[in-house]
């Protein structure tokens, strides 16, 4: 084995304080923060870098910011240009500085030790509202990025340990719902400060020269194992191309196409998308990471730590500026953390599996979501929020096993979580008449994809201002290895709004206004089957009709299981022979 | 103690601890296998062993005892192996799949592994039935109860042979009556089936919570059931004339009714006695803050009490399930002395959290085991003793430990064996650490603050390496550390947590009027339970808390409160309590912003007196109990130097040594560092206490020249 430069006890120790910090910060955010968008939802991020600056541990929250935050601290660090000074705390969101969605904001405290800037403790979070003329920021009608909300490059709010109140003040001013965000800019800063404690704790006890030593090989370790896992695919030249569903703009659905190129130990990774559209499903370099690194890890299913090692020997080319994935000012966005991350990634997954057929997952359901926002009379006070619980799709199949039922959307890949739904209605003037699963919304396959669900809503005295986000209304989540279904429409979301006994069926993103006695049903898919759905064990099928899962129909058409009697769901062996037969 | 004896009886995983105390002061600890297939089995051949070590018959014994007392693990075992009781749910229609979307999420740490399946459902779909009903967020009925929907539900229950029904509506808890309605029917039709109500054994605002809670209650309690019927039956035949008490992961005792109808409360209630146990042992030098750490062969149990109160846990996933009810905190780590020390696909050593567990065992056991554990890295140190664990019943093979290591860990990693197997122990401790910093840490308490003690037959090893690591100066081990749980039980009193659901702000003379009528009818609850039981309201004591936040935070802060009347001007108090709880845990506080409630809880205690402490001879000086010296390992660098070792059993109070050192017990053996100095007590506790060399930097310093 090689020559090592550290310890490898030390190393083992220092890996074990990392991950423990970045715990801790991810604690005190979550603990502490207002918007359920990223106390609920966990869509945060903390992270560490050090001084040149490189990630060194990224935490094990959302895949949407899995990439974002590595360009982003490059972007800042580059924009103050050595003017970083200890008690500095930089705020920053905007996607031309290779921020992901301008609602993502982002603190950067630079650590400093005896005097010298070390490591920087860095967090991002989803807020509930950052400005603009549409609350909580996803307005369908944007044109240009102005239209979205407030955008903020680097800049310093606390300046040598002195907070600049009147720049605060002037961010603040500019969003709703005040209270709450300044409430989560408190949660961002206290989780940095608890990041920092620790790191100067740790240099205390070992040094500051053997952690840095350390965290290099942790860095060189990252990198020899994705490298290891990349030199086991044969070289050559992978492509993949998925579908993103036109959901309301009017250019007509568009191609993303990932190529992969492996060549050793090596891979690079080309996107191609069309021309940015003044729609908000545009995507900055930034946020297009994310996408790229989640198809990345949906091939490489690797366990935690994450750190930029991990990508040192995998290049990546966007595409041309001002094209959808690689898109440039004034091009509006906000969608892009879901739409078109979710669909850059399938095409990126389905490269891979083409590379690595028997590694790769089936794509998850993405998300088409909603925000809502309106009067509480109960206590005099506006109220905006993403809902959770309307993103909750189905995971996909794997090799192994059925996808997780209400697990995704595909860009959260299980990180989020939903809230309870009586804390919901207490912090919300609204009923939810339902939160459950969806018969036969989880994909077909010998191994089937999770289920998707329903949410929905009524607003209890007040209008509600319901506006909606996202796509596969119309085309499911993408199977692997053979798997199809042949019941599309039970597997893609929707949204359902019904007044005056009529359900009118919507699938493209919308401003509507709920009326009391209205209902708004939120439809999320299902997740992608794994392998010939004609090959999943018949009783499988049985417990799945059984449980409500699949409908009897469901299980003949996607199945080829044809049911001799409804009540006792005995089978009937031959007409289900000759229907998996004739396949 | 009006008795003459007391019996305490702890089942774990592996053995099944007994202790005796006696009105004179006697102290006795009994080990026997655990028989988790055949639970009475076990405290049958307890009993048989005491009589045959003790002279005392089973009859003798619990026909003299004024408390029997039983921590099970049978409720823990449904739950592992999911042989519970076929149980259904009764829900909100629409809102019947709550606990199987788990509020959407998939567990940190398995976010891209392919294989990791979902928790098995308690309740599977079909047995998930919804009715028409609905309250709403004020409490008011949106939607009455239709009843005939409840009848359909029992109807499809009785054909499938549903043993155990919970009943969980949206907002039962501001207006019960509708679960109340639906009990009543389920009765009539089922009159044989258990019967979890959610508002009435968890009435706290969360659905989510509320209804998992109710389901695992409702899976476990007809096993509980009938574990209760046959212990108590089984101590009534030997003629005692208590009832048997069984102990709750609440920390305190309840009757064998409360256990049966709330099995919840009996989950991991084992270890939740630590608390208890360490502020008995530590009361000779008035300790309060105390971190406990139970290690045996698998698992590494860690508890932490400030100013004489544990840490509890509410609304915790528990084994993947949720569980609201307030539980000890008991922090659990899969590091033990069959942990096994592996390298990562990154390159990296790790220890545990897979254990060569009993069998086959470390390699130094010689049962085939080839994988190095903990206790092969303890034995390659020179810590433990070849000649044999247990009294020497059990003798280890030092070559085959030193094997295993060098084949596994130091011939990859390109180091000696010794280092490695420093670098074993070290890794394991730092696992620890990291544990203990989420009881500390993560609650807002700095370790340094606190008393480590160590218990189970492992932790003695590892306990100085642990305080040094935390910057922790004194550490106590009592002689019962072994069974300390057991003994923990013993000593505990009677408690039962009464809730309610108050989702209100913190302003206004209503908000306190509120809160007041609340707190007071939850105690005058408490007070009839416990007077039922025969305590006065002299033997009484109210721990009331509140779960707070800021207006517009997802996550409540719990804050103890004292048992004040609640009025506006004491608000004011209630709001500093939260407003510090949050500095604490935070680091900073928002005090121009609104508070608001959720949910309010009052834990009555009812006291049971004690028995007497233990208490040893005066020792001849820790020379004459000087046994033999060993080479034994205490840096990075894997240099050994000769090192004393110390018979236990021959020193008596008063006895001094230092570090470093090793004091051999027959059921734990005690690795003193050097830098320490140990003083046994005259209560059988050994004292030891970090000198300026033991300090973080110096050793740190050593450390980073290794």
């Amino acid at each position: 084995m090689a020559e090592r430069q550290v310890d490898p006890i030390t190393l083992s120790v220092v890996r074990g304080v990392l991950e423990t910090t970045q715990r801790e910060m991810t604690m005190a955010l979550e603990k502490t923060a207002r918007s359920s968008v990223f106390n609920l939802a966990h869509d945060y991020s903390t992270a560490l870098f050090n001084h040149t600056p490189e990630m060194i541990l990224q935490g094990q929250d959302i895949p949407i910011h899995l990439g974002s935050l590595i360009p982003a601290m490059k972007a800042v660090n580059k924009f103050f240009d050595g003017d970083i000074n200890e008690g500095d705390l930089i705020l920053h969101n905007d996607p031309d500085y290779a921020g992901s969605h301008i609602i993502d904001t982002c603190m950067y405290y630079p650590v400093f030790y005896k005097g010298e800037l070390v490591f920087w403790t860095v967090c991002k979070g989803h807020l509930t509202d950052i400005g603009g003329p549409v609350p909580a920021g996803y307005n369908p009608e944007a044109k240009e990025i102005f239209a979205e909300g407030l955008r903020i490059p680097p800049v310093k709010i606390w300046d040598k340990g002195v907070p600049r109140n009147d720049v605060l003040n002037l961010l603040l001013t500019n969003m709703r719902a005040r209270r709450d965000q300044e409430g989560d800019f408190n949660a961002l800063i206290g989780a940095c400060q608890v990041g920092a404690r620790n790191l100067i704790a740790l240099m205390d006890k070992y040094g500051k020269d053997v952690v840095q030593d350390c965290i290099e090989e942790l860095l060189a370790m990252a990198n020899r194992h994705m490298s290891g896992l990349i030199a086991k695919v044969p070289d050559g030249t992978y492509s993949g191309t998925a579908v993103l569903e036109d959901a309301g703009h009017g250019f007509g659905d568009f191609d993303i196409t990932a190529t992969v190129t492996i060549k050793g130990e090596t891979c690079h990774i080309e996107i191609a998308s069309p021309p940015q559209i003044p729609y908000f499903i545009n995507s900055y370099e930034g946020n297009s990471y994310s996408g790229v690194y989640l198809g990345l890890m949906m091939f490489a299913q690797l366990p935690p730590p994450y750190n930029e090692g991990l990508y040192r020997n995998v290049t990546v080319d966007m595409g041309p500026k001002g094209t959808l994935c690689n898109a440039k000012p004034p091009a509006p966005h906000m969608n892009c953390t879901t739409t078109p991350m979710e669909t850059l990634t399938d095409a990126v997954r389905l490269a891979f599996e083409q590379a690595a057929p028997e590694k790769v997952s089936a794509s998850w359901g993405h998300a088409n979501g909603c925000n809502i926002a309106g009067w509480d009379t109960r206590h005099d006070e506006e109220y905006v929020t993403m809902v959770l619980a309307s993103i909750i799709s189905g995971a996909g199949a794997t090799a192994s096993q059925d996808g997780w039922h209400a697990c995704g959307p595909e860009c959260c890949f299980g990180a989020l979580t939903s809230g309870d739904i009586e804390m919901l209605e207490h912090s919300y003037p609204i009923i939810i008449h339902e939160y459950g699963l969806m018969t036969d919304s989880g994909g077909a396959g010998k191994f089937r994809g999770g289920s998707g669900t329903r949410w929905e809503v009524e607003p209890l005295d007040r209008d509600m201002t319901l506006i909606t986000f996202g796509e596969g209304r119309r085309i499911p989540a993408m199977g692997a290895a053979g798997a199809k279904s042949a019941m599309v429409e039970k597997k893609v979301g929707r949204l359902e709004v019904t007044r005056d006994g009529e359900t009118r069926i919507i699938t493209d993103n919308v401003i509507e206004t709920i009326r009391p006695g209205e209902r708004a049903a939120n439809i999320n898919p299902g997740g992608g089957g794994y392998g010939n759905p004609f090959e999943r064990e018949v009783q499988k099928v049985v417990a799945d009709i059984r449980n409500g899962l699949v409908s009897i129909e469901g299980a003949r058409l996607d199945y080829g299981v044809v049911i001799a009697d409804p009540e006792t769901l005995t089978v009937d062996e031959a007409a289900t022979a000759k229907a998996r037969a004739a396949a | 103690m009006r008795s003459k004896y007391r019996l305490g009886i702890d089942a774990g995983g592996t053995f099944t601890d007994f202790i005796l105390a006696s009105a004179g002061g006697e102290v006795q600890i009994f080990k026997v296998l655990s028989t988790p297939t055949e639970p009475t089995k076990a405290i049958r051949n307890g009993l048989a062993l005491i009589t045959e070590e003790a002279g005392l018959s089973a009859e003798e014994i619990v026909s003299n005892s004024d408390l029997c007392i039983n921590g099970t693990t049978v409720g823990l075992n449904a739950l592992i192996t999911h042989n519970g009781a076929k149980t259904g749910l009764i829900a909100t229609h629409g809102h019947e799949d709550s606990i199987e979307i788990r509020l959407g999420h998939k567990e940190d740490g398995y976010r891209y592994d392919p294989e990791y399946p979902p928790a098995t459902m308690l309740v599977p779909r079909h047995l998930r039935k919804g009715v028409s009903e609905r309250v709403i967020s004020d409490g008011s009925v949106r939607t009455p109860l239709n009843e005939e929907d409840v009848r359909d539900a029992c109807r499809y229950f009785i054909a499938e042979g549903v043993e155990s029904v919970a009943i969980s509506f949206v907002w039962s808890v501001l207006h019960p009556e509708h679960e109340m309605r639906a009990a009543r029917i389920v009765r009539e039709m089922m009159p044989d089936v258990r019967l979890t109500v959610g508002s009435q054994l968890y009435p706290q605002v969360r659905e989510y919570t509320r209804t998992s809670t109710a389901i695992v209650n409702a899976y476990l309690a007809p096993i509980l059931q009938r574990y209760v019927e046959a212990i108590d039956a089984y101590f009534r035949e030997l003629g005692s004339k208590h009832p048997v008490r069984y102990f709750q992961s609440n920390g305190g005792l309840a009757l064998g009714k409360v256990v049966t109808d709330q099995s919840v409360y009996a989950i991991n209630s084992g270890p939740a006695s630590a608390p208890q146990a360490a502020l008995d042992v530590g009361a000779p030098w008035d300790e309060q803050n105390i971190i406990t750490c139970d290690m045996g062969g698998t698992s590494f149990d860690i508890t932490l009490t400030k100013d004489g109160k544990a840490n509890v846990n509410k609304n915790i996933d528990f084994l993947r399930y949720r569980i609201g009810i307030p539980m000890i905190q008991v922090e659990t780590l899969g590091a033990g002395g069959g942990s096994i020390g592996w390298i990562d696909e990154m390159g990296l050593m790790q220890m545990g959290p897979q254990s060569a567990g009993s069998e086959p065992g470390p390699a130094c056991y010689g049962q085939g085991g080839e994988r190095p554990t903990t206790t092969d890295a303890n034995l390659v140190l020179g810590y433990l003793n070849g000649d044999g664990l247990v009294g020497g019943r059990l003798p280890l093979d030092a070559a085959k430990a030193r094997a295993a290591i060098k084949t596994y860990l130091a011939d990859p990693l390109g180091i000696s064996v010794e280092r490695a197997a420093y670098g074993m122990f070290t890794i394991v401790n730092n696992n620890m650490v990291n544990a203990i910093r989420r009881v500390s840490v993560e609650r807002g308490y700095d370790p340094r603050d606190f008393v480590l003690m160590g218990a189970g037959g492992a932790t003695g090893a590892h306990i100085t390496a642990l305080a040094r690591e935390m910057g922790i100066s004194k550490v106590l081990i009592s002689k019962l550390a072994s069974g300390l749980c057991a003994y923990g039980q013993i000593i505990s009193d009677v408690k039962y947590n009464y809730m309610a659901p108050a989702p209100l702000r913190l302003q206004g003379a209503d908000a306190a009027q509120t809160l007041d009528d609340l707190f007071n009818g939850l105690e005058a609850r408490g007070r009839d339970d416990l007077a039922g039981d025969g305590f006065g309201e002299g033997d009484i004591s109210i721990r009331r808390t509140l779960d707070m936040r800021y207006v517009g935070q997802v996550h409540e802060c719990t804050v103890e409160v004292g048992s004040f009347a609640v009025t506006e001007t004491s608000l004011e108090d209630i709001k500093a309590a939260f407003h510090a709880r949050h500095r604490a845990l935070y680091t900073y506080d928002e005090p121009h912003n609104a508070v608001e409630v959720v949910n309010v809880e009052s834990a009555i205690t009812g006291h049971v007196d004690k028995p007497k402490r233990m208490h040893i001879a005066a020792g001849k000086g820790a020379a004459s109990a000087l046994k033999t010296h060993r080479e034994m390992v205490f840096s990075a660098d894997g240099v050994s130097q000769n090192t004393p070792v110390y018979d236990g059993s021959a020193l008596g109070a008063g006895d001094v040594l230092h570090g470093p050192a090793v004091i051999e017990e027959v059921t734990t053996t005690i690795v003193v560092e050097p830098g320490w100095t140990v003083n046994l007590h005259e209560t059988g506790t050994y004292v030891l206490t970090a000198d300026a060399s033991a300090t973080r930097a110096a050793v740190a310093k050593e450390l980073a020249e290794a």
